[in-house]
Formats: C-alpha cells, structure tokens, sequence
C-alpha cells in the first residue's frame, strides 16, 4: 500500500537535498524509486559482530517485521532469544524499557522501510546504483554518533539486502536480509508485540 | 477630653511621624519586599532536622525551570533550543542553562567508579545472582547478539560480564533520548527538546521577576513565529506570575480607591481642605504601617502589600466622623466636634484593633503582616485626627446639604420605618436565604489556594510533568538512623518497599542514595556473590570460552577480580562523582545521627506511600497535607475566636449598656457575618480558613456601625452621612480586593464586602432600638 504523504515528502526532500547533496540526490532518488515501498515488510535475517577481543564473530539469526506507522519487531532466535521492540520514541526488550540510542530508531525505520531520504538528516550520504544492485554509504554527522559508528554501508536492489556498520573502535557488525515479503496484513502476533509498544 | 491644646498635640503627631521618615529612609532603602510562594507559609511545626530537609528540598525547587522547545522533526526542536539556550545565557538570570548532556561528567564519572564495579551492583543484578545467575549469563548474550550493544560490546574488552554498563545504567533511572547530546522528548505529534535551568537566587528582586517574565513571554513568541512552540515551568515562573499579578492589583486597589475617595469627599464637602486632610491621615497612616511593619518583620510579602492597599479605604474613616461631624451646626469648633465623637471613634478604633489582632493570631506569616500593616495604620490615622485635625481644621465651616445627604436620609428614617413594619416576611425571607446560603457551603483547607497561577501556566507544567517527570513530587521520606550503617539497613527497607509498591504503579519511580552507594558491608557482600555466582563457579569461564575470548583474556580477568578484594568505595568518594540532585538527597552524619532523603517522582497512590511511615527510622513528610491539615485546625480555631470575640465584645456593651441592647447592637454584625457567610455558599465561593478572618473584620466594622447609630443621639444626619461616606470607601477599598487573582484575597475581599453592606443596611435600625 503506497503512503500518500510520501510523494510529497519525497519532493520536498529532494528539493532541499538539492542545495546540499550534489551527488547524492540523484542516486538517491533512483534508489528509492526503485525500493518497494509497502507499508509492512518482513522478512529473515542473518547478523554476525566482529569484535576484535574475540576470536570468532558473534553470529545470530532471526526474523524481523516493519510496519510503516508502528515500527520494528526484531526476533533474535538463535543463539539467544530475545526480541526487540523500537519506534521513533520507544525501545522495548527482553529486559524492560530502554533509552533510545542516539537515532537508532530513525535509521531502524528509515533502513527498514525504504525510506532513505529520511537519513540525510542524521548522515552525510553518497552512493553509486549500478543496475541490478546499488549500494550507499553513510556517515554520522552527530558528534556522539560519530565516536561509535564510522560508517553504514547499505547494499540491494529492488530490497534492501545487506547493512554493514563499521565501528570507530574496529568492530564490524554486518546484517543480511533473505526471504523479504510484503504481506498486506500483520499476523495476530505482530499485531500483540507492536500493542506493547503504543504508549 | 479636659485638656485641649491643638498645638502640642499637633507638635507631638510631628514629632513621631519625623521619627518614622528617619527609620523608613534606613529601611525602606534596604531589600524588603517579598515574592515567593513559600514565604507566605507558616515556619514548619516539624522537628529541626525535617525543616531542614525541606529547606533543602524547596531551596532547588524554588530555582530550577524546565524549557521544552517543541516542533515537527527533532532537528528544528534542537534549533529553537539552541538559540533559546542563547538567549537564556545573555538574560544572566541563570548560573546554569543546560541544553547539552553534560558528556565529560559523565565520563569522569563513569572512570571514577570502574575501578569499584566488583563492589558496585545495581540492585536487579543482584536479585539475578542470587535467584539463577545463569540468568546473567544469558541477558548479557542477548545484549551482546542484539543489533543494540554496540555502546556494550565496546566495553567487553574491560568488563567482559558487562556488569559496570549494568550497574552505570541503572544510576539513571530516566530512560531519555539523547539526540546530539541533548534530551529529545516525543509525544503524539512533536519531538521536544529540554533545557534545563536554574536561576542565579531562590529570592528574586521584582525586577528581576519582571525581567524573567517578559523573557518567557518573549521566548515564547520568538519560537512560535518560527513555527514551533515553548513550554516553561518552574517555580520562579509561579512566583513571577503571583509578583505581577500582585503589583497589578495593588495598582488597581490603591488607585480605584483613591479615586472613589476624592469623587465622594469633592462632593460632599465642596471644598478641598477636608481632601487635603483625609489624604494627610491616610498617607501618614500608609507610611507608618509600611515602615513599622518593615522594622517588625525585616521583609514583607507582596501579597500584604495588597491587602494594605485595601487600608485606603478603611483609614479614611475616622477623618470623615469628625469631618462629617461639623455638619449643619453653626457653632462648631474641632473642639466640640472632637469632644462628641471620640468615644465612638475610640471604640471603633479598638474593635478595629482587636479584629486585626485575630489575624495576627494566626500562624501564617502573611496574615501577621497583614495584622500589624494594618494595625499601625489605622493607629496612626486615628492619631493623626485626634492629634492634628482640631489645629488644621479651625474656622472650617461644613453648612451646604450635600447631595448625599438625600440618600442618607432616606436610608436613615424611611428604610428602619418601613423595615420595622414588615419585619415578620422580612426576617422569615433573611432566615431563609441565610439557612440555604449556609447549607451550600464547603469548607475548603488547600495549602495551593495560597498561590495565584493562570490556568495557561498550570495546564503546561501538568503537560510537562506527562512528558517527563523530571521534577520531584513535594513529599518525600527523610531517613535516618544512629550511624551510617544503621541507616543505610532503614533505607534499603524502604527502598525495596518502594520497589514493591512502584510495581505496582503507585509512583514512577524513587531515588535514595543507598540504591546507588552500597555501604562497606554491602560491598563486601556484592563482591562474595560475584565470586561464588561467577568468578569461583564454572560460569564465567565457560561463558568466555564460549563467546570466544582468548586465554589471556579470561586470565586477566580473574587476575583482576582477585586483586579487587579490598576495594571499597566511601560515601565521599561516591558523592564527589554524583550531580547536584543526587548529593542533595544526603543530610549528613551528626552527633550520632545519619540522615538522607529518600525523593519520589510521580506519585499515583499517596496513602501506599504514607503508610510506609511505620519502618524503622522513616519519617513520611507531605508538606502540602501538613499545611493543608493545619488550614484546617486554624480555621476551626478560627471559628471558635470568632465565637469568643463575639462574647467580649458582648460582655463589653453588656455592661455598658445592658445585655439586651447589647445584644441588640450585636445583632448588626451577627446578622452582617451570617449574610456574607450565606453569599458565599450561594455563590459558591472559596470558604476558608481566610473567610473566618474576614469576618472578624466584619465584627469589628459592624460592631463600629451599630455603635455610632447607637450613640448618634440628636445627630443622626450627620452620623448617617458619616458612616455612608465611610462604608462607601471601605467598600471600595474590599470590593476591589475581591478583583484578585489570588484566590484567598479574592474570597477576603468578597467575604468584608457583603459583611459591610449588611451592616450598613441593618447599623440605622440601632436608632430604633434605643427607642424602644
């Protein structure tokens, strides 16, 4: 389902990218023409953290839903359950309500849902788009950001398929997507886990 | 009076009211004038200690404002913040403007304690251990699997278990957004971004309140017109708006009776002499009141101020008896004027006194400044008339038939005759209204009725509070016991009884240092557990294996551990690292005695709280229902000192003048007090303990009324004209009163208005009474 107010959204933001981002833009505005933009995605993931004080890379899997208005579910099932709840002004987990990092749940939502224009608020971008696929690269213009993360590499087609974080400290935490879908309805499920985080 | 010299009594009142414009050029040039809120409520009843945890408590609230620049995105709230930071910064009303999180504190602080993080854990790590440390183990997988812990994962290095992240997160137990280092807040519709100051002095000159307001004001409008929106709370705001609010008033009271004075003195006596005169005793009057009160208080409130600027109108009266006195009598002098009617000015005078002597009764301060204000006023007014009047007024001839005088008239022969004959319907219709008035009312014992606060100011310091609850409820639980390990045991009883009660949302949340410093027992204690749970048990290692920490890694670890045994962290050392509102919460050890306060935040169920004054070594301290309660044992006293002057005053004319027609006399200001009484049930106004000392002013101008119609004799008219002139200008002066924003010195003002046009309607009536 298209979102109405996206359109408008969408030219606004070019139009004052336009000022700024000389490169960007354009690639930019491909890329997200070319990303589905529904208003549930859901799919599976495969996530892997290299600290550099370990010898092996933390590797875990699971699921993950978003929905356009209520935000991310985020299903660890393997090697450790636990789930992970996150809107623009809520973080919920396993072990109670959490502060929201520094604007992680805009660039959850923004990745997620396609909507990359939304980041060039919080991030410097450029960017090639090669047909199939196009990958961009982002870095933190907030100070307190920047001291953590370095930079976001983000790599699909007409999906989002891979996000790569590079960390200030050497660590690297890499995300890939499979099995993206676009179902018209939340499961009774999804449904109950966003319930929990409306205020 | 038997000796009559107009010149030395004329030299004397000189020589006095010299004497006061030398102390009032010494005191009125110093700091006098009162603003905040609490300075009106009475000196706590409470033990010292207890005062001085809430000295403390509201010395912060009294500075501390909170700013919330609100807009569509959080990019544009920062932006406003930023530049209201600015402007905040360049009013120099604040030492602090906080907009940004204070980083480097916070760095410092987390450096200063991670050495002690074996000896420091927060209070939920503990339950972990203790239950199935296990459970450890997997939560901190689940961080560390989680596309979140980055921040953690950083820190695996130093602390592989995560329990000092445990433990520093758990020290603030806000969860807020930061956004570019500053706190970004989200509602339905905006982000909001929060700024936080505190003002330079609890105690700000009214300039500097007007300076604060227009700053707010302007604040307010410079963001809107960039689109967005400000929200301001704090105390300060409050007492800005009472101070502005107050300074208005008096305006309006002073000058309104001011002008009503004049207009009626112009037209009753066509000439400026008696004008220029009135104003002498009233400004003396004033000036004296004001000096004297300052001498006797060092400070005053401003909200006396208003209640002075009602004096105006009540000063003005004796000037008008002896004025009004000369009327139509050819042969007067101040002589004669004055040997006729100094007994009834000096009766009115005393009643006057002892009314006002009530409210200096009471225990609030500013009902004390109002009762010497007004006491040294009407005093030296009176003085001023007795003593200089009869030189001033030589020769003054008063024979024209002001128009007022019609009015008078009819009032003074045509009203009793007709009262008298329809008394029956009459008092059965007066019954009736006073039984239903008195029916309706509700007695209302707020300690909050003290302060005048637009509803705007209100509703966005409640929104706020929705927002975040970030300012402190005012009850609070003082804690103590006999030496800090004695305490420390009390107040980890009543946090984990606060915890019980927080799960079950009777309040937001609770902050005692002890749920942040354990003692040196219980550091001892934390890091036994982390040894038998973890380090000395398999746990630790397997879990380092298991995630992929090298050998060496895991032997630093355990090497570290076991050089940490002795380690301890001294309360000193523990405050030095924490803010300002945490250091607050600790009173200090003397002489054998530990104290802290244990402070509460969003308090959903206050009798859950309350009844927790049962464990050992907590006191409960709700300040607002102490002072609420005692609004209401005063106002009960209040009407029992009602009931007694009553009974003076009876037993007085009682003996002068038999009980019957001092029973007769008193009916006057019984029936006035009862009509006032029923008005403000009918009219569903604020009856408080205030009320009941507005009454005792109604006593004392009814019993005043009654009496110069009761001794008026053969000079009814000009009794008549007197009393109407100068009802009119003590009505002017209350009724004006009643305007207040204030909601007290609006029913104060309400409750003497309808008392004195009672009393006005029933004082002729006396004249029949002597008839009879």
């Amino acid at each position: 389902m298209p979102c109405p107010g996206l359109a408008f959204l969408n030219a606004l933001l070019f139009f004052l990218l336009s000022f700024n981002h000389s490169h960007a833009d354009d690639v930019l505005a491909q890329i997200t023409t070319r990303l589905a933009k529904t208003e549930i995605t859901q799919g599976n993931f495969q996530q892997e953290k290299r600290l550099k004080i370990l010898r092996k890379p933390l590797i875990s899997s699971g699921a993950f839903t978003y929905h356009q208005s209520k935000g991310v579910i985020w299903k660890t099932l393997t090697p450790v359950f636990s789930i992970l709840l996150v809107n623009e002004s809520r973080l919920l987990t396993s072990q109670g309500e959490q502060a929201v990092p520094a604007a992680l749940g805009k660039v959850f939502n923004s990745i997620l849902g396609g909507n990359l224009n939304r980041l060039t608020e919080d991030f410097s971008i450029t960017g090639f788009d090669q047909k199939p696929s196009w990958q961009l690269q982002l870095k933190p213009k907030d100070e307190l950001l920047k001291k953590i993360i370095t930079t976001i590499l983000l790599t699909g087609d007409n999906e989002l398929r891979l996000v790569e974080m590079q960390e200030a400290d050497g660590n690297i935490t890499r995300i890939n997507f499979g099995q993206i879908t676009h179902p018209e309805q939340l499961t009774t499920e999804q449904e109950a886990d966003f319930e929990r985080l409306s205020p | 009076m038997n000796v009559y010299h107009p010149k030395v009594t004329a030299w004397i009142w000189l020589l006095g009211m010299i004497v006061i414009s030398v102390l009032g050029a010494q005191v009125l040039t110093r700091d006098w004038l009162e603003t905040g809120f609490l300075a009106l409520l009475p000196a706590s009843e409470q033990k010292p200690e207890i005062a001085k945890a809430i000295q403390q408590q509201s010395e912060l609230i009294n500075r501390e404002m909170i700013w919330l620049t609100g807009a569509a995105t959080s990019r544009q709230a920062i932006a406003q913040a930023q530049q209201l930071k600015l402007q905040l910064k360049q009013s120099k009303l604040f030492n602090k403007v906080l907009l940004q999180f204070p980083q480097q504190q916070y760095i410092k602080q987390y450096q200063k304690l991670f050495p002690y993080r074996y000896q420091l854990l927060d209070a939920q790590t503990r339950i972990t251990l203790n239950n199935n440390p296990s459970d450890l183990i997997k939560q901190t997988r689940e961080v560390l699997y989680s596309p979140l812990g980055q921040m953690q994962a950083a820190n695996l290095e130093r602390d592989p278990l995560l329990l000092f992240s445990r433990y520093f997160s758990a020290q603030d137990p806000l969860k807020l957004n930061l956004e570019q280092g500053m706190v970004i807040l989200h509602d339905v519709n905006k982000f909001w971004a929060l700024l936080l100051t505190d003002l330079e002095d609890s105690n700000l000159p009214l300039d500097k309140l007007e300076i604060l307001l227009n700053l707010v004001n302007g604040a307010t409008a410079h963001v809107q017109g960039s689109g967005g929106e400000l929200m301001v709370s704090g105390m300060p705001l409050f007492t800005a708006y009472g101070a502005h609010s107050a300074k208005q008033e008096i305006s309006t009271v002073g000058i309104g009776s001011s002008a009503g004075i004049i207009l009626l003195l112009l037209a009753t006596f066509r000439s400026p002499r008696p004008l220029l005169l009135s104003t002498l005793a009233i400004g003396s009057g004033m000036f004296a009141a004001l000096v004297l009160s300052i001498l006797f208080f060092t400070k005053i409130h401003i909200l006396t101020l208003v209640f002075g600027a009602s004096l105006i109108g009540v000063a003005d009266d004796y000037a008008q008896h002896l004025l009004c006195d000369s009327l139509g009598e050819k042969n007067w002098n101040p002589r004669r004027g004055l040997h006729f009617i100094l007994p009834g000015l000096t009766v009115g005078l005393i009643s006057n006194l002892l009314s006002y002597a009530g409210l200096g009764f009471s225990p609030f301060p500013g009902l004390q400044q109002v009762a010497v204000f007004s006491a040294m006023g009407l005093l030296v007014a009176w003085l001023t008339v007795v003593l200089l009047f009869p030189l001033l007024l030589k020769g003054f001839v008063f024979n024209h038939e002001p128009g007022l005088l019609k009015l008078t008239g009819y009032w003074e022969q045509k009203w009793p005759a007709w009262a008298f004959k329809n008394k029956r319907w009459l008092s059965l219709v007066l019954l009736v209204f006073i039984a239903g008035g008195c029916w309706r009312l509700i007695p209302q014992d707020d300690v909050r009725l003290l302060q005048s606060a637009p509803a705007e100011l209100t509703r966005t310091a409640n929104k706020i509070r929705q927002l975040l609850s970030l300012s402190r409820d005012s009850q609070f639980f003082l804690v103590s016991g006999t030496d800090q390990k004695d305490w420390h045991r009390n107040e980890q009883q009543l946090l984990n009884s606060l915890e019980a009660l927080k799960q079950q949302q009777a309040l937001q949340y609770y902050e005692g240092i002890s749920h942040y410093w354990p003692n040196a027992d219980r550091q001892q204690e934390n890091y036994r557990l982390l040894k038998q749970t973890l380090y000395d048990s398999a746990l630790l290692k397997q879990y380092m294996n298991g995630l992929g920490f090298g050998k060496e890694a895991v032997k630093t670890e355990l090497k570290q551990f076991a050089g940490s045994a002795h380690k301890e962290l001294s309360l000193p050392e523990w405050l030095k690292t924490a803010d300002e509102s945490k250091q607050q919460l600790w009173l200090g050890c003397q002489s054998g005695h530990c104290q802290s306060i244990v402070a509460l935040n969003g308090i959903k169920n206050l009798p859950a709280l309350a009844a927790l004054h049962s464990l050992p070594g907590v006191v409960w301290v709700d300040q607002v229902e102490k002072l609420s309660s005692l609004f209401k044992r005063y106002r009960i006293r209040a009407s029992a000192l009602l009931v007694s002057a009553f009974s003076v005053v009876w037993l007085g004319l009682g003996l002068k003048f038999g009980w019957g027609r001092a029973l007769g006399i008193l009916s006057v200001p019984l029936i006035s007090l009862a009509v006032a009484l029923s008005m403000l049930g009918w009219f569903g106004q604020l009856f408080s303990l205030f009320n009941l000392f507005a009454l005792l002013l109604v006593l004392g101008i009814g019993v005043d009324y009654a009496m110069f119609f009761f001794m008026a004799g053969d000079r009814r008219t000009s009794t008549s004209l007197a009393v109407t002139v100068s009802a009119l200008t003590t009505l002017l002066a209350f009724g004006l009163l009643s305007v207040s924003s204030t909601e007290i010195v609006h029913a104060f003002g309400f409750t003497v208005a309808i008392g004195i046009v009672t009393a006005l309607m029933c004082a002729p009536l006396m004249s029949r009474l002597k008839a009879e």
